[in-house]
């Protein structure tokens, strides 16, 4: 313990920190979630109650003095936590940066309406805050209609359905055993499947469309042991017209389906995500295509260079 | 025994959704795998998108013949000599209106009518596939 009272505290808020007040709580320090943030992190276990103490003396700095600072420092200390959250959410399409946003919100609503008298950590409260404000920009925003609830859960549902039933059968399955799956009628599975056109899948791709280092790898992992293929094909599509703007996994998506011959279910199956998720790629990947060439001369349109000699 | 829908929608993208519906029900009564479907839908959507672009039209006309096991589209009449070049001729290696409806569909062909054209296409389910 005796290292707890060589700390100096820096606060930037002049406020009277009790002490304990530790580095860990730096803005800086953004890495790795409230975790590596906060005095959980500490390997000698001493930073929990330092962070309870910090925490609660902000809150009542806050709550009982209506102090604007504190709120900011709490805002501020927690967005690691935010980003910790959110990161577990960017592979479902939606820019990283954005549901880091939306979960900020989330946290500043939970730091708002946090009760000091219940006695609980702010970590507790705010966690299912910011995940429940991620989750409702997924349901709000990612549909670029309003579509009613239900279909949108029989949309989901169908997902995991067709991921069932596709190794089962070993074939794509039809309307009417997906709908026996969902437990639908096949009017509603088509109105379901319709409604998915709907969904943002302009988001889809960007989980692996980012600029981060670790975006990238996630696609490496994804091509698993096509890489050598995928190298091949890269070579040919880098250069053609039209093809800069898609990502990588999108030009190998549409190598494979409309050079290769690989059905939905097979490039799924190679690639490593779900057969919906392959069929709007190749909608989104055709139509960022159609957009970029559109002022090309139709000879050059989307042309994989070599293709032909194959 | 084939049957035939008639279908005319208006001439705007939003109208590609009742057309998807109408293919759909006819595929669903033919137990088209959802690919079939998929491929089916995404042909049709990228011709009359191809169309609209191309032409000035009030309405698209969509004819539909539900055979054995298989679905005729038909699409038009059209008089875009640009249109009827992207859906008629490749340069080979690209991912152009043409090779998409050979890569999705079974066959492809133009049914020609004084000047103007009709797109066919036939889809069969994979369970039906020579």
């Amino acid at each position: 313990m005796s290292g707890r009272d060589d700390r100096r505290v820096n606060d930037p808020l002049d406020l009277k920190a009790p002490p304990g007040q530790a580095r860990a709580f730096s803005a800086e320090d953004e890495d790795g979630g409230i975790a590596s943030a906060g005095p959980s992190a500490d390997p000698e276990g001493r930073g929990r109650d330092d962070s309870e103490k910090l925490d609660q003396y902000l809150l009542r700095r806050y709550h009982l003095h209506g102090d604007r600072q504190a709120r900011e420092q709490l805002i501020t200390m927690y967005l690691p936590l935010v980003r910790s959250l959110a990161r577990r959410y960017a592979s479902r399409g939606e820019h990283f940066d954005d549901l880091v946003q939306v979960g900020a919100i989330g946290l500043i609503k939970a730091i708002d309406r946090f009760d000091l008298s219940r006695g609980v950590e702010l970590t507790t409260y705010a966690t299912p805050n910011i995940v429940g404000e991620i989750k409702r920009y997924f349901r709000d925003k990612g549909w670029s209609v309003r579509v009613p609830r239900g279909l949108q859960e029989l949309n989901i549902r169908l997902n995991k359905v067709i991921d069932e039933l596709v190794p089962k059968l070993q074939r794509s399955p039809t309307i009417k055993e997906l709908a026996e799956a969902a437990s639908a009628t096949p009017e509603e599975v088509l109105e379901a499947l319709e409604t998915s056109q709907a969904y943002n899948s302009v988001s889809l791709q960007a989980s692996l469309n980012g600029e981060s280092g670790e975006e990238d790898a996630g696609l490496i992992d994804y091509l698993g042991s096509e890489e050598e293929a995928y190298d091949t094909m890269e070579d040919r599509t880098t250069l053609a017209p039209g093809f800069a703007k898609l990502d990588k996994r999108e030009r190998y998506i549409l190598h494979l389906r409309f050079f290769e011959g690989l059905t939905q279910s097979q490039i799924a199956e190679r690639v490593g995500i779900s057969q919906m998720h392959v069929s709007r790629l190749i909608r989104r990947s055709l139509e960022k295509l159609r957009e970029e060439i559109g002022d090309l001369d139709g000879s050059q349109a989307g042309r994989f260079p070599g293709a032909d000699d194959r | 025994m084939s049957e035939r829908i008639a279908l005319e929608v208006p001439a705007k993208l939003s109208a590609l959704s009742t057309v998807r519906m109408v293919l759909g029900g006819l595929g669903e009564r033919l137990d088209f795998s959802l690919e079939d479907l998929d491929d089916l839908f995404l042909a049709t959507d990228r011709l009359l998108q191809a169309a609209l672009d191309a032409e000035e039209l009030d309405h698209l006309r969509v004819d539909m013949v539900c055979g054995d096991g298989e679905l005729q589209v038909a699409a038009g009449s059209f008089t875009s000599a640009g249109l009827r070049a992207q859906v008629a001729v490749t340069p080979g290696g690209c991912i152009d209106l043409c090779t998409l409806l050979r890569r999705l569909l079974d066959e492809v062909s133009l049914e020609e009518h004084d000047g103007s054209f009709t797109v066919v296409m036939l889809k069969r389910g994979s369970g039906n596939r020579e």
